[in-house]
């Protein structure tokens, strides 16, 4: 028999005591739901998208085969991922142009009441029923919508315009009015952090409202702009709901595309198609936080 | 935002011209859906925004006898309360343990933000597999489970900063007192974030309650209400629809708006 080297046993018990300290049995709970149920099926579907499809059971049979992924390929697939890219560029450009002057606003521009108050306005829809207000465009751009009676009433036009809904024009419209929130979040946090001094010594040196804004705070908030406009693409590259009520006949998104493919019960494509994603999701937010140090910012959040 | 003042000026053209943005933005997010609420009161079928004095409530009325409506409802009342009950006390425990971490609380967070940011088709999609290999029946409770994941971030954003006003000093006072840990969240923290707690729930709830893309997947025999809502959009929309959609337009807004605006207001220092 050979003794236990000593040194392990102190490696375990610093292990030990580590993991009954507060700060870990805390966030337990988190972990489990986080790994449990968000993980480990993500990792199982990127697994099992290199399986086979299996004719006999209509499930999976562990051939390993990079099938799928060619699959991904195909003519009618790949033009569907270079348009949902497309869309979330667009989207995310459109926010951030909209979200920084309203953030700036909310930041730098206002009294804490306001302030406080229009952070509330760009909060609550969060909460609210995507769906819905996705359906209430509907209505708005509609053939009697009330844009087109305005515009027919005006004189403008002769006849209601018809590209205003089911097009791109509205699923555009629609996306940016859904995900604006996600892009004034991080601005605002990243331009409350700017010091009221740097400005007011701006200021002083007689730099006018627009060599200010060019010179101290667009180079100082930088972060919360690309952060914005990277967390609107993420968002907007995983929706469906948009195209489904407001888009044209046909039209389609990746996540529309998985529903589709599932519809088949081809499991293995539907899995490569979901890992692609979370794959390119996975780099985009990582390349984020090294870049922008977020975690950083958002870990003195709680301090 | 600790500041006393606005600090930046906006200049000749500066000032009018984002506020005119920050106006439209918020236009953008709130005009389709008071118009769908104020269409919601017209009892004619064909749709559009009447004269107030004609306002009627029929389509609310008719609601009432829908029986799959209410079913769906039901439904989606025990997912989301489900899911609130489950994500509250864990994003609370989460938030506490982020605040009495030393070492990497930017993975935590980052951890947490992921689940924010998988789109809600996949972790279905993925969650759907995992249930039928475990040969788990579609129930409501797989529906819930799906939510717990979608809710946790914000639950745990929400406590966060809701624990913001707790200092360490006053723990550590009560810790000094002869205080066990437990003791002194419950008799100094827990009343100062209470409510942040109520907040966390009501916003699990209604991130639960609007959920679409997950419960797609995980539902059970009977659909939830976004579920059912979508199919009705999609098959000429009968006003009733509407006025649904309008309850609970005003049920979100509302509730979450009372919310954010307590908690402005909660004592802070």
């Amino acid at each position: 028999m050979v003794a236990e080297p000593p040194q392990r046993l102190s490696i375990l018990f610093a292990l030990t005591g580590r993991l009954c300290q507060p700060a870990f049995l805390l966030s337990l709970p988190a972990l489990i739901v986080l790994i449990g149920v968000g993980l480990i099926p993500l990792v199982l579907v990127a697994f099992w998208s290199f399986w086979s499809f299996d004719q006999a059971t209509y499930w999976i049979k562990p051939v390993l085969t990079l099938d799928s992924y060619r699959a991904l390929f195909n003519t009618g697939r790949f033009p569907v991922f270079i348009r949902t890219i497309g869309l979330a560029t667009l989207t995310a450009g459109f926010c951030t142009i909209l979200a920084f002057p309203a953030s700036t606003i909310i930041g730098l521009m206002s009294r804490p009441r306001l302030a406080a108050t229009l952070i509330v306005l760009f909060t609550i829809p969060f909460f609210t029923s995507a769906l819905i207000r996705s359906f209430a465009w509907r209505l708005v751009l509609g053939r009697y919508g009330i844009v087109n009676s305005a515009l027919v009433g005006l004189g403008l036009v002769d006849q209601p315009i018809e590209w205003l809904l089911f097009s791109d024009f509205a699923v555009a419209i629609g996306m940016i009015a859904a995900y604006l929130p996600f892009a004034v979040v991080p601005m605002v946090l990243i331009l409350a952090r700017i010091e009221p001094s740097v400005i007011r010594a701006s200021q002083d040196l007689g730099a006018g409202f627009w060599t200010t804004l060019r010179c101290i705070i667009l180079p100082l908030a930088m972060p919360g702009v690309i952060a914005g406009f990277l967390f609107v693409f993420v968002v907007a590259l995983g929706t469906s709901t948009e195209i489904q009520l407001l888009g044209g006949a046909g039209d389609s998104s990746i996540a529309i595309m998985i529903n589709d493919v599932m519809r088949v019960v081809n499991f293995p494509l539907a899995f490569a198609i979901a890992t692609a994603v979370v794959l390119l999701m996975s780099v985009i937010v990582l390349l984020a936080d090294r870049m922008l140090r977020l975690s950083r910012i958002f870990a003195e959040l709680g301090s | 935002m600790n500041r006393d003042a606005a600090v930046l000026g906006g200049g000749a053209a500066g000032r009018p011209l984002f506020i005119a943005l920050l106006t439209l933005g918020l236009v953008l997010i709130y005009a389709p859906a008071i118009y769908l609420l104020l269409a919601s009161f017209n009892p004619g079928r064909q749709l559009g925004v009447v004269a107030p004095s004609e306002f009627r409530l029929i389509w609310y009325r008719s609601l009432l006898g829908d029986r799959k409506l209410l079913a769906a409802l039901t439904e989606s009342v025990l997912v989301g309360l489900a899911t609130a009950t489950i994500a509250t006390p864990i994003g609370l425990s989460a938030a506490l343990a982020f605040r009495a971490m030393t070492t990497r609380r930017g993975v935590f967070f980052l951890f947490i933000l992921f689940a924010m940011f998988v789109p809600g088709t996949i972790q279905g999609l993925g969650l759907s597999v995992i249930f039928k290999m475990l040969a788990v029946k579609p129930s409501w409770i797989t529906v819930a489970i799906g939510h717990l994941l979608w809710a946790l971030p914000f639950a745990f954003t929400v406590s966060l900063v809701s624990l913001a006003v707790v200092r360490p000093n006053m723990i550590a006072a009560a810790r000094d007192l002869g205080a066990g840990y437990w003791r002194a969240f419950r008799d100094v923290a827990l009343p100062l974030v209470r409510v942040g707690i109520i907040s966390s729930f009501v916003f699990s709830f209604l991130l639960s309650f609007n959920e679409y893309s997950r419960a797609y997947f995980l539902v059970g025999r009977q659909n939830t209400l976004p579920l059912t809502m979508f199919g009705a959009m999609n098959s000429g929309a009968s006003p009733t629809i509407y006025a649904l959609s309008g309850a609970i337009l005003v049920i979100s807004f509302g509730l979450a708006g009372i919310l954010l605006v307590v908690r402005r207001r909660a004592p802070v220092r």
